[in-house]
């Protein structure tokens, strides 16, 4: 790597940073109800546990709302990075390799069973994450290995035929019906820090990717590639798509279906910054969250003190942003 | 070798998933068919008045019978308490799998649910009026006028309104003077509670239509109706007309003497006051948040006098009797 490309992936890293925190700053003090910098500094420092009703807003619903905006918005970008790239498919995103649906059938069931309460939403998400991803794995395993092209067409499959069985559940559930169509809308209205807990759960898992950078970097060339150079392609596969598992299916348990983000910011920053990973995954999740974090921001601002579903804005704001891009990138 | 082995995987996988699917789309069908043997039982009612009926509903259609009618299928559940409640229980020959009132009405011939009715089973049971509700009922009018059928859609947004529908209905089925006596007794509960509250000054009133995302009832509903008429000022019109999802925020900030919350089939509001953020709120610490069936103020029917006593004595207890 020469020195002026490292100059230029420092320099992309930190100009990440400054928008993510100013993205940050933005999400924490508007909103239906605007605090100034000044008054979050105060409500900061305080504490929670204030009775003004500033405090309240701040900390009860708006602090963790952001916080798990942001969370979501980061593992579904890294989750996409990793898929896009391990997939060499350019429309790859957590939703179509069938661990988001099937996350979501698992979600379904718990309102269907009457378990919709943490942590039975995120244990039952994860457990149809895994079981789809399970089912998609069996299938392209060939001789120990992981048949890519494979992986990719069952996924779809699988998550086809998860979506109808939801779809039969929501016919059958009657009076549960609403409960899953807002469910499946996604949206981060009402949650609060029992949610962020189980997000969380998924802030080291976005740092696995780091780690394999080099594999990642490697593999964009190719498996057969991969090998002559010496990575141990099946091992990095397995790792990463297990981890891509975990940050699709902790997403999809607090704040359900929401798309575009993990397709569309891992392409958006890899037009900015290129393809090597090392930047490529730190950037993405910061893009990732800052853009969530917009989103949200705008769907409970715009139409204040109605919402917006928070999945219309992430496609509202990203498409002209992808498609501004692209161009420029051809230029 | 190794793609004739893929492929060959794949289709595993296909051929799977299709009979996986097919056996769920039986198990479906199956719950559905059962229960259309008994159309056709209604017998000639003794009020039945002759010559042609023509009113407008609330959709502004005009709705013509030669007759007052006789075999009427339901397809809202207000629409088959009103039914009932001005006798016109033995002229009905289908209603909704969600038609739970009065309890005859459940073994009414289902025709479907809510949203997705069964035009065949429908036309099937003859009927020569159907009762449908606005919103996502309204493709549907076209649909069975184009079979030959007679559609009022019950769609009030007021309190007055669910009477005007209920004198009309009972133009249709040839039950006036028992419609009159309907509308007689929610006159009378209206005038009652509006003589209780006109004085007192009206608190903030908040609405929960639905818990996850935040609903509420905004303008143009009925519902907001009846907390003006119970004596309250409903902030949830400030997000706009209809049901509208709100934001929790603006909910501290506008910190609400009274919250209501509605519960029942489709609503379950669990546990209101360990909400985030509903610690501070007025209505938490004066001990005024209740929980109230929907079925009293969500249905625009006869039995939303009772769900504005209820309403009235939740914004104003001290001038309430006590229940």
């Amino acid at each position: 790597m020469t020195s002026g490309a490292r100059t230029s992936g420092r320099l992309g890293v930190a100009l990440a940073v400054v928008i993510f925190a100013a993205c940050l700053l933005a999400s924490l003090a508007l909103g239906p109800v605007s605090l100034s910098p000044l008054k979050l500094a105060h409500y900061l420092m305080a504490g929670p546990g204030g009775s003004a009703p500033g405090s309240i807003i701040f900390w009860q619903i708006r602090l963790p709302r952001v916080l798990l905006a942001f969370l979501v918005g980061a593992a579904l970008s890294v989750a996409g990075v990793i898929l896009q790239d391990l997939f060499l498919n350019p429309l790859t995103d957590p939703y179509v390799t069938g661990v988001s649906s099937g996350a979501a059938l698992g979600a379904t069931f718990g309102i269907v069973l009457h378990l919709a309460a943490l942590p039975w939403m995120t244990i039952l998400a994860l457990i149809g994450g895994f079981a789809t991803l399970a089912v998609v794995w069996i299938a392209a395993r060939r001789r120990g290995k992981i048949d890519i092209y494979v992986l990719l067409l069952a996924g779809v499959t699988i998550s086809y035929l998860v979506t109808a069985v939801i779809a039969v559940l929501m016919i059958r559930a009657g009076e549960d019906m609403d409960a899953i169509v807002y469910w499946l809308l996604g949206s981060f209205s009402g949650r609060s820090w029992p949610e962020v807990k189980v997000a969380l759960f998924a802030l080291p898992f976005m740092i696995v990717p780091l780690f394999f950078a080099k594999e990642m970097d490697i593999l964009l060339q190719g498996e057969k590639r991969a090998l002559e150079l010496g990575v141990d392609v099946e091992r990095a596969k397995r790792v990463l798509l297990v981890t891509a598992a975990v940050l699709t299916a902790v997403a999809v348990s607090v704040s359900g279906i929401i798309g575009f983000v993990g397709l569309v910011v891992p392409h958006i920053v890899r037009l900015l910054v290129g393809p090597s990973h090392m930047r490529l995954v730190p950037i993405a999740l910061l893009g990732g969250a800052a853009l969530m974090g917009i989103a949200d921001l705008l769907s409970r601002t715009m139409l204040a003190p109605a919402e917006i579903p928070v999945g219309v804005v992430t496609t509202f704001v990203g498409a002209p942003l992808f498609v501004y891009l692209l161009r420029r990138g051809r230029a | 070798m190794s793609t004739t082995r893929s492929r060959r995987g794949l289709a595993a996988i296909i051929l799977l998933s299709v009979l996986i699917a097919a056996v769920l789309g039986a198990l479906a069908l199956s719950g559905c068919g059962s229960s259309s043997a008994s159309a056709g039982e209604a017998s000639p009612d003794a009020f039945a008045s002759s010559g042609p009926v023509t009113v407008t509903d609330d959709s502004g259609a005009t709705v013509t019978l030669a007759q007052p009618a006789q075999k009427v299928v339901s397809l809202a559940p207000a629409d088959t308490e009103i039914a009932y409640a001005i006798g016109g229980g033995s002229k009905m020959v289908g209603g909704t799998s969600y038609d739970d009132y009065p309890a005859e009405a459940r073994s009414l011939p289902k025709v479907g649910d809510f949203a997705s009715p069964s035009v065949e089973k429908i036309v099937a049971l003859q009927p020569d009026l159907v009762l449908a509700a606005g919103g996502i009922q309204a493709g549907l009018r076209s649909k069975l006028e184009k079979l030959g059928m007679q559609v009022f859609v019950v769609d009030p947004t007021t309190y007055d309104g669910v009477m005007a529908d209920i004198t009309r209905l009972g133009q249709l089925m040839g039950l006036e003077a028992p419609a009159t006596k309907v509308v007689g007794d929610m006159t009378r509960a209206k005038a009652t509670v509006q003589a209780r509250v006109a004085t007192l000054d009206r608190p903030a009133t908040f609405i929960e239509v639905y818990s996850k995302p935040l609903m509420t009832a905004g303008g143009k509903t009925f519902i907001d109706d009846l907390v003006t008429l119970a004596g309250g000022s409903n902030i949830g019109t400030q997000a706009g007309d209809g049901f509208p999802n709100f934001s929790s925020e603006v909910l501290v900030k506008d910190n609400p003497a009274v919250y209501v919350a509605m519960a029942g089939a489709q609503s379950s509001p669990g546990a209101i006051a360990e909400r985030p953020g509903y610690s501070g709120l007025a209505a938490v610490k004066d001990g005024k948040v209740f929980v109230l069936d929907d079925d009293l103020i969500a249905r625009p029917g006869p039995r939303l006098a009772q769900g504005l006593e209820q309403l009235a004595a939740m914004i104003h207890p001290e001038a309430s009797p006590a229940p």
